[in-house]
C-alpha cells in the first residue's frame, strides 16, 4: 500500500513580502468583474441600481439587503469587487505625472531609445542589473542617470535632436526641442520657416510664432512614446519589467472600486441616497467619456473636443488626488471630495489610521480614582465591565469544574460566562437564554467558555498621551463595586495620572500566549524602574510620603494600643496571617511607647523570621552635616531592616532617586518585596494621617508678625539695591557685563536681585512657621509643594518673568499705564510685592496674569511639538533592537551598535552611576547582613591579595576587565582606610583587639561582596531582544514634554543665551544646518593670561573698520574727491586689536568694494586712510560713488572672522580652567586655527559644523554631548546610552542624517514604513514605479501587516523537543 | 546628498578597480559584495553546532515570556502537565512550575543575523528570576 501524503490541513498563511508595481490595462481587466458603462447610478424605478453602472450588485454590496451579485454573500462575508472603466482618450496618472516626465527626459522623443550611448549604457546596466540592489541606490541610480541623459542633446541613436522636457502647465509636459539652439541656428530657423505661410495669412500670429518652438506632448502622443520605448532599455529607467512598463504609468482604463469602499449611505431624513465622493468622481468620468465619444461621431471643432479631454485629464488626477493645487479657476471643482490619496495619507487616512492603529475589541475606558488598599500591581474593575470583557478560556482537565460553575451563573451574576463556543462545531451559544444547566453539563474538553473578567486576571492598563512604555503596563484585576476604575497611588507616576476626572483605558488579553507575555514583560512590578535611567518610577507618593515623614519623625511616639492598631494596618490580603512582633518598645518608663521609626521598620520586616534585611544610609533633602547626627534629622540609615535614624522623606520613599528604600529592596530581595513593602506603607500612611488628622485651612497661610516685618525689611533691602543699580545706571557708572550693554546688565542684575527675594521670602517662612503647618509639613518631606509655593501665599508671590526677563512693555515705554514712562521700579517691572493671603493690587494681578498666561501657552504649543517630535523619534529608532550577537542592528540587519552602549549594559540595572553596582552600598549591605562574629577581620594589604585572587578565580571569567578594575579599585581604597584606621587608632604599646574591629571586613564579607558584584553585573547585562531603539526614543521624547518650551540659559555667562529644552532638541536631532545659537568654545594656549585671551579675542572676533574709525571726512574738492577716515589707535589699543594702518588699508583693498591698491593712500603718521573712488566704475556718477562707499567702507572687516559676531572671555574661577572663549558663530574651522587657540580643544554646539570640520565621529559625540547637556540643564537624568544610540543611527550612515522625513528615508527601506511616516502618496507611487518589493521585517510593516514584530519575544523560535534520540546514522555497507 | 552617495560609490569603484586589478572579472567592478563576502549577507543557514554557540547562557526574558505562553497555551489545550499539581488551575501559573523545574519540553531557537541558529533547551539556561 502506498503511503498517504501528509497534508496539513490547517495552513497558515504568512506575508513572505509585499510588491509595488502598476497594473496594466489587462490585468486590471483581469481583476475585474465588469465593464462600467453607464454614467447614471440608478434606473429610472430608481430603488435598483443600474447594471453595469457604478452601484452594480456585482462589485458588491453596502446594505443587508440584497446579496452580492458576484459571490452571493452576505453583507459581512463579501469583499467586494472590482470593476473597470475604459477610457475614450489616454490620461496622464496624476500619480505618476513626475515620473513619465523623467521618463520623457531620459528618452529620445522620436526613438524612445534611453539617450545614452551604448558603453555608458552598459556601465548603468551591470550596477542596475545587481540582484541586492538597494532602494536607495536605485534612487541614486536614477537621478545619475537623469543627470546624465540631460547634457545630450542629439540621440546617440537616431541622431534626433532633443531638447529640455518640462511640466508645462497643470498636468501638461511641454518639450523645448530647440532651447538649446541659437535663435539663428538653422534648424530653428527651418522650424519658423514652417509658420511662414500662417503669418502671411494672419499678421497677428507673428509675435506669437516662437512660442512655437516649444511642442506640448500630449498623453497620446507619451503613450505612444513610452509604448515604443525598447525592452532593454527599460531597466535604465529603473522600472521593473515585472512589476509595471512604461506605457501603464498612463491610463487608459481604469479599475473601479468595490462598493464596500465607496457605500451609499441612505439618508432617513429626506429622500434618496448620499453617494461616495468615488463614486460621484467616477460617474463625471463617465459622463465626459461619453461626451468625448459623442464629440468624437459628432466629428465637433478640435478645441471642444481638446476641452473634454482636458477636463476628463482633470477629473481622473482629481479622482486620485482631491488636493491638487494650480487647477484653473474656471475648471476648479465646486467642492473637493476625498480622492484616493487623501483616503490614504493623514492622521485619519488609512495608513495611520487603520492599519498602524486598529480598533480593538475587549477594551474598556472610564473615570480613574485612587484607592490606598489595592496592592500596587492591583487595579479594580467595576462589576459592570467585568461582566462585559471575557475572556475565551478553553476546557480542560484541571477547569472544567470551575468552568461549568461559571456557566452555570450565566451573564448576569458576576463570576459568570457569556457564551460557550463548542470545540467541534464552533458554533456560538449565548448564556443569557436557554438551559445553561445543560450548557454546563455538555461542556467537553476542547469548547471555549467566553468567561466574565475574574480577580487576578491580567489585564492592559493604559493612559493617554502614551509617551513611554511605562504608559501601558499590566495589572491584575480586582473587580469592584461602584464605577471607577482604582488603583494604588504609587502607579500615578508612570502613567502621569490625576484623579481630577483622568479617563483611562483597560483591555483584556485575549489567549494564553498574550497573558504570559503581559504578566512577565509588561506588569508594573517588572517596570518598577524606568529604562530611561535606572530610577524607581513607582514609589510612595504624596500622602504616603507625608505619612512617612510624620511617622518617622523624632517624636512620633506611640503607647501599645496605637502600635499594635497601626502596625496591624499590613494585615490584610496576602499578608492577612503575618506574625507581627514588635520590638522592645523604646521608651519604658514612665510607659511604654514605641517610636514610629520602629514601626516603619516593622512594615519592612515584620518578624525576625522575614528574611528581608534592607540596608540604606542616604541623605535626606534637609541633610545639614555629620550624618545622624544632622540636625534636622534627616540622614536615613536603616541596617538590616530597622530604621536607625532619620525620617523619611520622598528621597529615601518617592520616585526619581536611587538613594531609596524601595529601590533597595527591589534590587536586593525583588520586586515582590519593593511592591509589598509599598502596599504596607501606602495602608498604613493613610491609616495614620487619618486618625493623626492632616489638613489644610485658612490659619497655615497666615503669616505672623515677625513675619511680615521680616518680609518687609527684604523688600526694603531688595528695593534699595535696585534702586541703587538704576541710579549707578543713570549715572553711566554700572560696568557691563561681557557681551552686554548697560541696559541689558541692569536688567539681569535687577531680575537676579529681585528673583533671590521670593527664595529668601521662603527661607524665611521655613523659620518662622510652626512645625505642624500643614503645607510646611508638605514642603519639607518633598511630598507636595515647594517652599517658594509657601512663601507666594503667605509672604510675597515674587518677580513674574516673561520669556525670562521682566514684563515687557505692553504700553508706550511702560508695562501698564499706571506707572510712569521708562519706570524701572520692581513694581514697575512685574514684581508683586503681596502674597495670595494678603491679595494681589490690580497692577499686581495683571501682571500675574500675563506670566500665568504665558504658562498655559507653553504648555499648549509644548504638547503638540514634542508630539511630533516623539513620533519622528520612535518612527526612526523602532526597529532598532538587539541581536543575539550583542550587535545593535535595524530590520534589515545593518549594524548601528556593535555593543549596545560599548558595554552591553541594561539601563535600568545601573544601581551606581553609570555602573552595574554601587559598591558602597553593597559593601555596607554585606557586612551588615552577615557579621561573621567568628572570623578575624582583615588588614588592609589582606584586603587587598584576597580581591586580587579571587578576581582569578575561573568563576569570575565572566566578568569584563573593566568590571574587575572597577571592583579592584573600590577594594583598595578601603584596604587604604583600613589601614590608615588601625594606624590612627593603634598607638604603640596600645594594641587592643577591639580596634581592629573598626572598619571590620572578613574574608566571607569579601566574598560575599564579590560574589554579589558579579551576580548584579550579571544581571545588568542587557538582554538580546531588547527594543533598545524604542526605549531611546521614548527615554529622549517623554522629557521632552516635561520641559518648559522656552527657556533661555547659559552656565556661566549670562550675556551669552543658548537655545534650551524642546527647540534645542529639536535642532540637534533634526540635525539643522542652521542652529539659532551656535558656540564655539575655545580653550587657550595660555590660559592664564587675561590680556593673551583679550588678544585671540580680537583675532576672531569680527571688528569692522566702523568701529575702530575715530572720524570719517568727506572731502570734495575742485579736482578730486575722497573719503578720509582716521583710525582710533586708543582704541585699537585697548581691545588689543592687532591691527594697524597698513593692514586697514589691506582689508579695504581685498573686501568684497573692488578697490584698487592705488585708490588707498595710507598716512601712518597722522592714522588716516584716504580713499578715493574708483572711477572705473561707469554706471554711477562721482557722488554717488561716493555715497556708496561712505557707506560700505565702515562695514569692511578688518580684523577676525567674518561670522563671527562675538566672541566672550570666559573665566572659569571654580576649576583650573583659567580663561578660554565662547565664540558666537558656526566657522569652527577658522577658530580652530586661528592662533593662539588650542585647536585641538575646540568644540562646537553645531553638528554639522562640527561634521564639516572634523568628521562623523566627532560629530557623534558632540549629539551626544548636546542632548546630554540640555537634558541636564532641565535637571532630567537620562542614561549615556540613550542619547549614544540616537548619535550613532544618525551618524551610522557616514553622514549626519536628521531624524525628519529626509533623514529617514535615507535610512529606511521599507516603503510600508515611510508611507505610514509622511508623504504616504508620493513613497506609494514611488514604489509602484520602481517595482519596489517590501520584504516586511521591521516593526511598522509587521504592525500594517498584522505579523508579529522581529524583536524580544519576535526574535526567536520554539520547537518541540522529542524524547526521542537523535538517529544515528548507520555506517554505509562500504564502509566498514 | 545624492551627490553624496554616488560619491562614496565611485571610491567604493575605485577600490574595487585596484583589488581586481587581475580578476577576470573587470567588467563588473561594482561586484564589490562578491570579493569578501563569502556567505551573501542573510543567507547562511543551518544550524551552530553546540560547542560552538556564542550566544549569551541566560535566559531571556523575552523567552521566559513566550515560553510560558506557549506552555500555558499547551496546557490549557490538555496538553500533558509534567508536574505534580498542587491546586493550581490556571494555565499560566502551572507553566511557571513546571519551568522552574525545568520540565518544559520545549527547544528555543535562536537565530543569529547571518540567519544561522542556535538551538537551546530549556535545561541550558541559566534563569535569573528577576
Amino acid at each position: 500500500m502506498v503511503k498517504e501524503l501528509y497534508r496539513e490541513t490547517d495552513l497558515a498563511k504568512k506575508i513572505s513580502h509585499v510588491r509595488f508595481g502598476i497594473d496594466s490595462r489587462h490585468q486590471m481587466k483581469l481583476q475585474a468583474h465588469l465593464h462600467v458603462v453607464a454614467s447614471s447610478l440608478y434606473s429610472q424605478d430608481y430603488h435598483l441600481p443600474i447594471t453595469n453602472g457604478l452601484l452594480d450588485r456585482r462589485m458588491g454590496i453596502c446594505t443587508n439587503a440584497t446579496a452580492c451579485g458576484t459571490c452571493q454573500k452576505n453583507l459581512s462575508e463579501c469583499i467586494g469587487h472590482f470593476g473597470y472603466i475604459d477610457l475614450e482618450l489616454p490620461v496622464f496618472h496624476v500619480g505618476y505625472f513626475r515620473s513619465i516626465i523623467n521618463i520623457l527626459q531620459t528618452i529620445c522623443k522620436k526613438c524612445s531609445c534611453v539617450l545614452l550611448d551604448s558603453s555608458d549604457k552598459q556601465k548603468f546596466l551591470a550596477r542596475i542589473l545587481k540582484p541586492d540592489l538597494c532602494y536607495l541606490s536605485k534612487k541614486v541610480l536614477r537621478k545619475e542617470i537623469l543627470k546624465k541623459v540631460q547634457k545630450c542633446t542629439l540621440c546617440p541613436h537616431c541622431g534626433e535632436l532633443n531638447g529640455t522636457v518640462k511640466k508645462g502647465g497643470l498636468l501638461k509636459i511641454a518639450h523645448m526641442k530647440y532651447r538649446n539652439k541659437k535663435p539663428t541656428d538653422s534648424l530653428v530657423l527651418d522650424k519658423l520657416a514652417e509658420f511662414d505661410d500662417a503669418i502671411e495669412n494672419n499678421e497677428e500670429l507673428e509675435s506669437l510664432v516662437r512660442s512655437g518652438l516649444t511642442t506640448f506632448l500630449n498623453p497620446l502622443e507619451c503613450l505612444g512614446l513610452l509604448e515604443r520605448i525598447p525592452a532593454r532599455d527599460i531597466p535604465l529607467l529603473l522600472m521593473n519589467p515585472d512589476c509595471g512598463l512604461p506605457k501603464d504609468l498612463i491610463l487608459t482604463r481604469i479599475p473601479v472600486p468595490p462598493i464596500s469602499i465607496r457605500p451609499t449611505v441612505a439618508s432617513d431624513m429626506k429622500a434618496g441616497t448620499n453617494e461616495d465622493n468615488l463614486t460621484m468622481k467616477l460617474s463625471e468620468i463617465l459622463f465626459l467619456n461619453d461626451t468625448i465619444r459623442h464629440h468624437r461621431q459628432r466629428g465637433v471643432k478640435m478645441t471642444m473636443y481638446n476641452d473634454a479631454w482636458e477636463f476628463l485629464q482633470l477629473h481622473c488626477a482629481l479622482y486620485v488626488n482631491s488636493e491638487m493645487s494650480g487647477i484653473p479657476l474656471k475648471m476648479q471643482p465646486k467642492k473637493t471630495g476625498r480622492g484616493l490619496v487623501q483616503r490614504l495619507k493623514g492622521k485619519q487616512g488609512r495608513f495611520r489610521g487603520n492599519l498602524s492603529g486598529k480598533r480593538v475589541d475587549f477594551s474598556s475606558r472610564t473615570v480613574i480614582s485612587p484607592d490606598p488598599n489595592l496592592r500596587i500591581e492591583q487595579v479594580g474593575v467595576p462589576i459592570h465591565i467585568a461582566k462585559v470583557l471575557t475572556y475565551p478560556e478553553r476546557v480542560n482537565g484541571i477547569n472544567i469544574e470551575h468552568l461549568r460553575r461559571l456557566v452555570l451563573n450565566g451573564p448576569d451574576a458576576h463570576p459568570g460566562a457569556n457564551y460557550v463556543v463548542d470545540g467541534r462545531t464552533r458554533v456560538r451559544k449565548f448564556l443569557k437564554y436557554g438551559d445553561r444547566r445543560r450548557a454546563a453539563l455538555e461542556l467537553r474538553y476542547g469548547d471555549t467558555v467566553e468567561r466574565h473578567l475574574c480577580d487576578d486576571d491580567v489585564v492592559l492598563f493604559n493612559r493617554q498621551p502614551s509617551l513611554h512604555k511605562l504608559s501601558i503596563m499590566a495589572h491584575k484585576a480586582k473587580v469592584l463595586q461602584d464605577r471607577t476604575f482604582r488603583f494604588n497611588e504609587c502607579v500615578c507616576t508612570p502613567y502621569n495620572a490625576d484623579f481630577d476626572g483622568d479617563e483611562m483605558n483597560l483591555h483584556l488579553p485575549q489567549t494564553e500566549e498574550a497573558r504570559a507575555e503581559a504578566l512577565v514583560l509588561m506588569s508594573d512590578k517588572a517596570n518598577l524602574v524606568t529604562p530611561r535611567n535606572g530610577e524607581l518610577v513607582i514609589a510612595a507618593t504624596q500622602d504616603f510620603v507625608t505619612g512617612a515623614y510624620l511617622l518617622t519623625q523624632k517624636d512620633a511616639f506611640f503607647n501599645k494600643a496605637q502600635a499594635c492598631q497601626l502596625i496591624g494596618q499590613i494585615l490584610c490580603g496576602e499578608d492577612a496571617c503575618t506574625t507581627i512582633q514588635l520590638p522592645p518598645p523604646a521608651i519604658c518608663k514612665p510607659m511604654v511607647l514605641w517610636t514610629g521609626k520602629q514601626l516603619f521598620g516593622l512594615m519592612i520586616r515584620p518578624n525576625p523570621k522575614c528574611p528581608i534585611k534592607a540596608n540604606l544610609r542616604a541623605k535626606g533633602k534637609a541633610y545639614t552635616s555629620g550624618e545622624e547626627l544632622c540636625i534636622n534629622d534627616s540622614y536615613v540609615i536603616i541596617r538590616n531592616s530597622e530604621l536607625l535614624a532619620g525620617s523619611m522623606d520622598k528621597s529615601s520613599l518617592g520616585s526619581g532617586s536611587k538613594q531609596n528604600i524601595f529601590y533597595v529592596l527591589l534590587r536586593d530581595w525583588g520586586e515582590d518585596a519593593s511592591t509589598r513593602v509599598m502596599w504596607r506603607l501606602a495602608r498604613v500612611a493613610s491609616y495614620y494621617l487619618m486618625n493623626r488628622g492632616f489638613s489644610i485651612g485658612i490659619g497655615d497661610v497666615r503669616p505672623g508678625q515677625s513675619l511680615l516685618r521680616a518680609k518687609q525689611e527684604l523688600l526694603e533691602r531688595g528695593y534699595a539695591k535696585c534702586n541703587e543699580l538704576i541710579e549707578r545706571m543713570d549715572e553711566g557708572k554700572l560696568a557691563s557685563q561681557p557681551g552686554c550693554s548697560a541696559e541689558e546688565t541692569l536688567e539681569a542684575m535687577i531680575l537676579k536681585e529681585l528673583s533671590v527675594i521670593r527664595d529668601h521670602a521662603g527661607k524665611i517662612c521655613l523659620k518662622e512657621l510652626h512645625p505642624s503647618n500643614s503645607p510646611l509639613v508638605m514642603a519639607l518631606s518633598g511630598s507636595k509643594g515647594s517652599f517658594i509655593n509657601i512663601s507666594q501665599m503667605i509672604a510675597c508671590v515674587g518677580q513674574q518673568a516673561i520669556n525670562g526677563r521682566r514684563v515687557p512693555n505692553g504700553f508706550e515705554a511702560r508695562a501698564l499705564p499706571h506707572f510712569a514712562k521708562r519706570d524701572k521700579l520692581p513694581a514697575a517691572r512685574g514684581f508683586v510685592e503681596s502674597s495670595f493671603y494678603s491679595g494681589l493690587s490690580p497692577t499686581e494681578f495683571f501682571f500675574h496674569t500675563m506670566a500665568g498666561r504665558e504658562g498655559l501657552v507653553d504648555t499648549a504649543v509644548k504638547t503638540a511639538e514634542t508630539g511630533y517630535m516623539q513620533r519622528r523619534l520612535v518612527k526612526s529608532l523602532e526597529d532598532l533592537c538587539l541581536h543575539y550577537d550583542m550587535t545593535v542592528r535595524n530590520s534589515v540587519g545593518d549594524i548601528v551598535q556593535e555593543l549596545y552602549g560599548g558595554d552591553a549594559m541594561d539601563p535600568s540595572y545601573m544601581e551606581g552611576k553609570d555602573c552595574p553596582v554601587d559598591y558602597r552600598r553593597v559593601l555596607e549591605d554585606v557586612r551588615a547582613r552577615n557579621a561573621w562574629p567568628d572570623e578575624e577581620p582583615l588588614d588592609g594589604p589582606s584586603i587587598d591579595k584576597a580581591t586580587a585572587e579571587l578576581l582569578q578565580s575561573s568563576e569570575y571569567d565572566c566578568l569584563s576587565r573593566e568590571f574587575k578594575d572597577e571592583i579592584t579599585l573600590f577594594l583598595r581604597s578601603t584596604a587604604v582606610r583600613v589601614a590608615k584606621m588601625r594606624q590612627n587608632l593603634n598607638k604603640p604599646g596600645h594594641e587592643a583587639p577591639v580596634y581592629r574591629h573598626v572598619e571590620r571586613l572578613t574574608v566571607s564579607q569579601l566574598v560575599d561582596f564579590i560574589h554579589t558584584c558579579k551576580e548584579k553585573y550579571m544581571r545588568a547585562r542587557i538582554e538580546p531582544g531588547t527594543a533598545v531603539g524604542a526605549l531611546a526614543a521614548q527615554s529622549i521624547g517623554e522629557p521632552g514634554t516635561q520641559m518648559t518650551l522656552k527657556t533661555f540659559h547659559f552656565a556661566g555667562v549670562a550675556s551669552m543665551n543658548i537655545t534650551q529644552g524642546v527647540p534645542r532638541i529639536k535642532e540637534i536631532i533634526n540635525a539643522s544646518a542652521k542652529i539659532s545659537t551656535p558656540i564655539i568654545t575655545a580653550h587657550l594656549e595660555n590660559d592664564r593670561d587675561p590680556e593673551f585671551a583679550r588678544r585671540v579675542k580680537g583675532r576672531i572676533e569680527k571688528t569692522s573698520l566702523g568701529e575702530i574709525t575715530a572720524c570719517m571726512t568727506e572731502v570734495v574738492g575742485p579736482r578730486n574727491c575722497y573719503l578720509r577716515l582716521r583710525i582710533d589707535a586708543e582704541r585699537v589699543k585697548l581691545l588689543k586689536l592687532e591691527v594697524n594702518i597698513h593692514t586697514v588699508a589691506q582689508s579695504v583693498c581685498g573686501s568684497k568694494l573692488k578697490i584698487p591698491e592705488k585708490a588707498v593712500e595710507v598716512n601712518a603718521r597722522r592714522q588716516t586712510l584716504t580713499v578715493y573712488p574708483d572711477r572705473m566704475d561707469s554706471r554711477l556718477n562721482l557722488s554717488q560713488l561716493l555715497a556708496v562707499l561712505k557707506e560700505q567702507l565702515p562695514r569692511v572687516t578688518v580684523k577676525g572672522i567674518a561670522s563671527v559676531t562675538r566672541a566672550v572671555i570666559h573665566s572659569d574661577d571654580s576649576t583650573a580652567g583659567g580663561y578660554k572663549l565662547f565664540v558666537e558663530g558656526d566657522d569652527l574651522r577658522e577658530v580652530m586655527a586661528t592662533r593662539g587657540v588650542l585647536g585641538r580643544r575646540c568644540t562646537s554646539n553645531n553638528t554639522i559644523e562640527v561634521f564639516k570640520t572634523l568628521g562623523i565621529e566627532a560629530a557623534r559625540a558632540t549629539i551626544m554631548k548636546e542632548i546630554k547637556l540640555v537634558m541636564e540643564n532641565h535637571g532630567m537624568s537620562i542614561d549615556r546610552r540613550h542619547p549614544m544610540l540616537v548619535a550613532d543611527l544618525m551618524t551610522s550612515r557616514g553622514e549626519v542624517l536628521g531624524i525628519t522625513r529626509q533623514g529617514l528615508s535615507k535610512m529606511k527601506e521599507s516603503v510600508l514604513n515611510l508611507a505610514s511616516f509622511e508623504k504616504t502618496a508620493d513613497h506609494l507611487f514611488d514604489a509602484a514605479f520602481y517595482g519596489q518589493t517590501d520584504a516586511i521585517c521591521g516593526v511598522s510593516e509587521s504592525i500594517i501587516m498584522g505579523i508579529p514584530v522581529p524583536v524580544g519575544t519576535g526574535l526567536f523560535k520554539l520547537l518541540h523537543k522529542a524524547d526521542k534520540d537523535p538517529v544515528k546514522p548507520r555506517p554505509l555497507l562500504f564502509d566498514r | 546628498m545624492a551627490d553624496d552617495d554616488f560619491e562614496v560609490d565611485d571610491v567604493a569603484d575605485e577600490f574595487d578597480d585596484v583589488e581586481d586589478d587581475d580578476n577576470i572579472e573587470l567588467e563588473q567592478p561594482e561586484d564589490e559584495a562578491e570579493n569578501f563576502d563569502l556567505v551573501p549577507p542573510g543567507e547562511a543557514t543551518g544550524g551552530v553546532q553546540k560547542s560552538k554557540r556564542i550566544t549569551t547562557h541566560y535566559m531571556t526574558k523575552y523567552e521566559r515570556a513566550r515560553i510560558l505562553g506557549t506552555r500555558a497555551l499547551q496546557i490549557s489545550m490538555c496538553a500533558p502537565v509534567m508536574v505534580e499539581l498542587e491546586g493550581e488551575t490556571d494555565p499560566l501559573q502551572i507553566a511557571m512550575k513546571e519551568l522552574k523545574q525545568r520540565k518544559i519540553p520545549i527547544i528555543i531557537r535562536r537565530f543569529l543575523p547571518d540567519n544561522s541558529y542556535e538551538d537551546w533547551g530549556i535545561d541550558e539556561l541559566v534563569i535569573i528570576d528577576h
